[in-house]
């Protein structure tokens, strides 16, 4: 997330870009909402209710943690931002009660939608097709599933939703409505609904199982290049509002808006090199003034090759995306610059007691110290290098997944990343 | 016969790293057009943890249907080694129920240059003859419609170095080309706009003895005649790069082999195929690094034209970007565009494969389509890898180019359409 956004955002700008990435990810993995901030670590038990409110406190009450150092305003601007480039590229986010406007400044309020298991998550923005899930919504709701299927259980999903105080119930349709193969993952099925014929049908199965009244959740299978025509078809033909729910990775909301943004890239000129992992650099070393990253080393089948260009943005990730390592003894470092990290040396360090301490821990909480650029800062707020920045889950003082910011994280800072070196860049 | 064992080392813990993402089986494109082929995650991390060496039986049949085009590799987020795993596999299915006589043949590109050098003509008459390619298919089981190679009808590339050696530039830069068996025995024209190419530039072209870097045997699950293969080239080669010289190769999964595939899949890491790996280049990613250093030349004529351009799924597993686009792009009035298609579906000698060769056309298809996209303009397209540009040819019924070709046309040393060096 953090790095394709800032690459689109400095690509605009008219600087030229390239990624250089290990492999596909993060966008791959979530469910294609955009999660600002779901929990607060003072308060566990009830997810938050105004994300853009809360991140205000966060400036005093959390000094480092990356909203802060953004302040909301910054925040508010990004996703403003991510917000325009989502419908330009044709897959519009909306916010709470946005179903029939798009542009997410509508309540204001996070929006509760629900999981593969039944569960409600919290989250800020999310595709147009997972807006009906909305738990603030009255219709009963139907869950329907596909027989063979794998990882998706409507009956589970249903009953959970139930044991919520909610009218649910579900469904089975054949398998072979969505293709005529025996071994398909949900990339598979998606693609199966981009032809028109297999929808339509679909659709009309749809409408035979709905009772009046209901709205239908299908698994997040509606399409892949042609997911907005497919799903308003869908919409028609069933005759009741649908919603997607995400199912596990592959995650086919995820992916369509990352094939849509690489296509966006590859317009703007900036090439998106996959398989190239990030190894090492040369760097001058800061010596009482700020050093500066010479170059970024990628392995190759030979040779390391060595990346050059004018600024570099860390968007590597913390420990779920490859960006630290660590070995048995608790040791864990930065992989690409040797960064200095928050977080403890010690194994016996880095967890508190108790697994869903609300605290978080210190493993998971620790990461990058960077300033208010989102450039590297060593223990006494000294920027390391002059041209290197950071975004994403690499940061410290956050721990994304405990508090549903994920997505928020990496918009705000990987945008406002980018815009300071756009600043610099200028300069 | 005997099992090739191997230790698993390079490639076999890479498994553990998975994480069930399956963003592998999402890009796989096999596993997208057939059931015949499970997918990256299951025949690669998942299957193998019930595969070890001398088992009775692999768990298995499907990975027989992964083409190799290393998309999952690409791919993934956390390293895994797919496609090695999953050639490994091959080969160990391939050491328990034995190897085709087809698949013996089609991993000998060596072997069947030389049978066709015999009587080029003949041979090429019997490949595009219909009664021929029946029998081939029925007997052998080799597709049909797959386009084979046509032999040189003018000689090997090494007759013509022979017969041209006075002719060639003697310098103190000095490199060595590593020209593969297709350039030896079916498209010599490219060796020659390669050594063009290097002698505009000033160097002079050792061309030390050679074999095949044995990637058809690798791919065809013989894995001890490749092992045989490349120590043959590490006796010959090892000397070179142990005096510093450049190893530069225009056929990418060639010079894929002799970097990674041969020394990791065959678990040959001893000091001399290090060495040799390290002195290995790809063509343009040789020019990329003279051109950075600012001793490329530049001296273009114009070319005017689109040229749709297909970087082989065997050239990104090389993992350096794409040099191609850093260089093409220079000549004046080419619009070179680049393909993002993940594979042309021919994968070396898998569309020769009577039960693949559907499965190779619909994987193709992506790549098909966007050269039909780019406009009735366009007349020739260009890829790095031989059996790819066969395979494209036969699919989209343009000619299709190696890059180096369209460089040495650009310094005016090389007819594009006619495929012969302008003062030969």
């Amino acid at each position: 997330w953090s790095g394709l956004l800032a690459a689109y955002t400095a690509a605009k700008a008219g600087l030229q870009v390239q990624v250089v990435a290990k492999g596909l990810g993060s966008m791959h993995w979530a469910a294609g909402t955009v999660d600002v901030l779901g929990y607060s670590s003072e308060e566990m038990s009830r997810p938050v209710q105004q994300p853009l409110e809360a991140i205000q406190g966060l400036t005093a009450s959390h000094p480092d943690h990356p909203y802060a150092l953004l302040g909301a305003h910054q925040v508010q601007t990004a996703l403003d931002a991510f917000s325009a480039l989502a419908t330009e590229l044709g897959l519009p986010y909306s916010g709470a009660g946005g179903f029939d406007t798009p542009g997410y400044s509508t309540s204001g309020d996070n929006m509760l939608l629900p999981s593969a298991v039944g569960s409600l998550r919290p989250t800020f923005l999310a595709p147009q097709a997972q807006l009906a899930g909305d738990a603030s919504r009255v219709e009963p709701l139907l869950i329907v599933g596909f027989t063979g299927l794998r990882d998706f259980y409507p009956e589970l999903i249903a009953e959970n939703l139930a044991k919520q105080g909610f009218q649910a119930r579900a469904a089975f349709l054949p398998l072979n409505l969505l293709t005529e193969q025996g071994d398909r993952n949900n990339v598979h099925l998606a693609q199966g609904l981009d032809d028109k014929t297999r929808r339509m049908k679909l659709g009309g199965e749809l409408k035979r199982l709905a009772r009046p009244g209901e709205r239908i959740g299908l698994p997040a299978i509606l399409g892949l290049d042609d997911h907005v025509a497919a799903f308003s078809d869908l919409h028609a033909t069933a005759g009741a509002p649908l919603f997607e729910i995400p199912t596990l990775p592959p995650c086919v909301p995820g992916m369509r808006l990352f094939k849509a943004l690489r296509g966006r890239l590859w317009n703007l000129g900036v090439r998106v090199d996959a398989g190239m992992e990030a190894i090492g650099a040369g760097t001058i070393p800061p010596n009482g003034a700020a050093g500066r990253v010479q170059w970024v080393e990628t392995a190759t089948t030979s040779r390391p090759l060595k990346n050059r260009a004018k600024n570099y943005l860390l968007a590597t990730g913390g420990i779920l995306g490859g960006g630290f390592d660590s070995d048995h003894t608790g040791r864990i470092w930065e992989t690409v610059f040797g960064l200095p990290l928050t977080i403890p040396q010690h194994r016996y360090e880095w967890f508190r007691p108790e697994f869903m301490n609300p605290a978080g821990h210190p493993v998971f909480n620790g990461g990058l110290a960077v300033d208010g650029r989102m450039q590297p800062v060593d223990s006494t707020g000294q920027v390391i290098y002059s041209n290197l920045w950071a975004a994403g889950g690499a940061l410290a003082s956050v721990d994304p997944i405990q508090q549903h910011s994920l997505e928020g994280i990496a918009i705000a800072t990987g945008f406002a990343a980018a815009q300071a070196i756009v600043r610099a860049m200028a300069q | 016969m005997p099992m090739h064992t191997t230790s698993w080392e390079s490639v076999g813990p890479s498994l553990d790293e998975c994480i069930k993402c399956n963003i592998c089986t999402s890009y796989c494109p096999v596993a997208e057009v057939t059931d015949k082929f499970h997918g990256p995650k299951y025949s690669g991390p998942q299957a193998q943890r019930f595969r070890e060496n001398g088992q009775p039986q692999s768990p298995d049949h499907s990975v027989d249907y992964c083409s190799g085009c290393r998309v999952c590799n690409e791919v993934c987020p956390t390293g895994v080694r797919i496609a090695e795993l999953n050639a490994r596999a091959r080969a160990q299915a391939a050491a328990e129920h034995g190897i085709p006589l087809r698949n013996r043949l089609l991993g000998r590109s060596d072997l069947l240059g030389k049978m066709g050098m015999i009587a080029p003509g003949l041979a090429n008459f019997a490949m595009s003859n219909g009664l021929a390619r029946s029998i081939a298919s029925g007997v052998m089981g080799i597709s049909k419609g797959a386009q084979m190679p046509q032999w040189s009808t003018e000689g090997t590339f090494a007759s013509w170095l022979k017969r041209t050696g006075a002719q060639r530039l003697k310098s103190d830069k000095k490199i060595v080309y590593f020209h593969g068996c297709s350039t030896m025995y079916y498209e010599p024209y490219v060796g020659k706009a390669a050594m063009a190419v290097f002698e505009h530039n000033g160097f002079e072209v050792l061309v030390p003895e050679q074999g095949c870097c044995g990637l058809p045997l690798l791919n065809n699950a013989e894995f001890p005649a490749a092992e045989k293969y490349h120590h043959r080239n590490l006796e010959w080669l090892v000397p070179y790069a142990r005096q510093g010289y450049q190893i530069v190769g225009t056929s990418t999964s060639c010079t894929l082999t002799l970097k990674e595939e041969a020394p990791d899949m065959l678990d040959i890491h001893s000091p001399e195929a290090h060495e040799l790996a390290m002195a290995v280049w790809d063509m343009f990613e040789w020019l990329r690094e003279l051109h950075d250093q600012g001793q490329m030349k530049t001296d273009f004529q114009p070319i005017n034209m689109v040229l749709p351009y297909h970087p082989p799924c065997q050239y990104r597993a090389h993992h350096i970007g794409s040099p191609v686009m850093d260089i093409l792009p220079l000549i004046p009035g080419l619009d070179v565009r680049e393909s993002h298609a993940r594979c042309c579906g021919g994968a070396g000698t898998y569309v020769y494969k009577k039960e693949k060769y559907q499965i190779a056309m619909d994987v193709g298809q992506e790549l098909f389509t966007f050269f039909a996209d780019q406009g009735p303009q366009v007349t020739m397209t260009a890829c790095t890898s031989e059996t790819c540009r066969w395979h494209i040819e036969s699919a989209t019924h343009l000619p299709c180019r190696h890059p180096i070709e369209v460089l040495a046309a650009a310094y005016g040393l090389y007819d594009l359409e006619k495929r012969r060096l302008v003062k030969e």
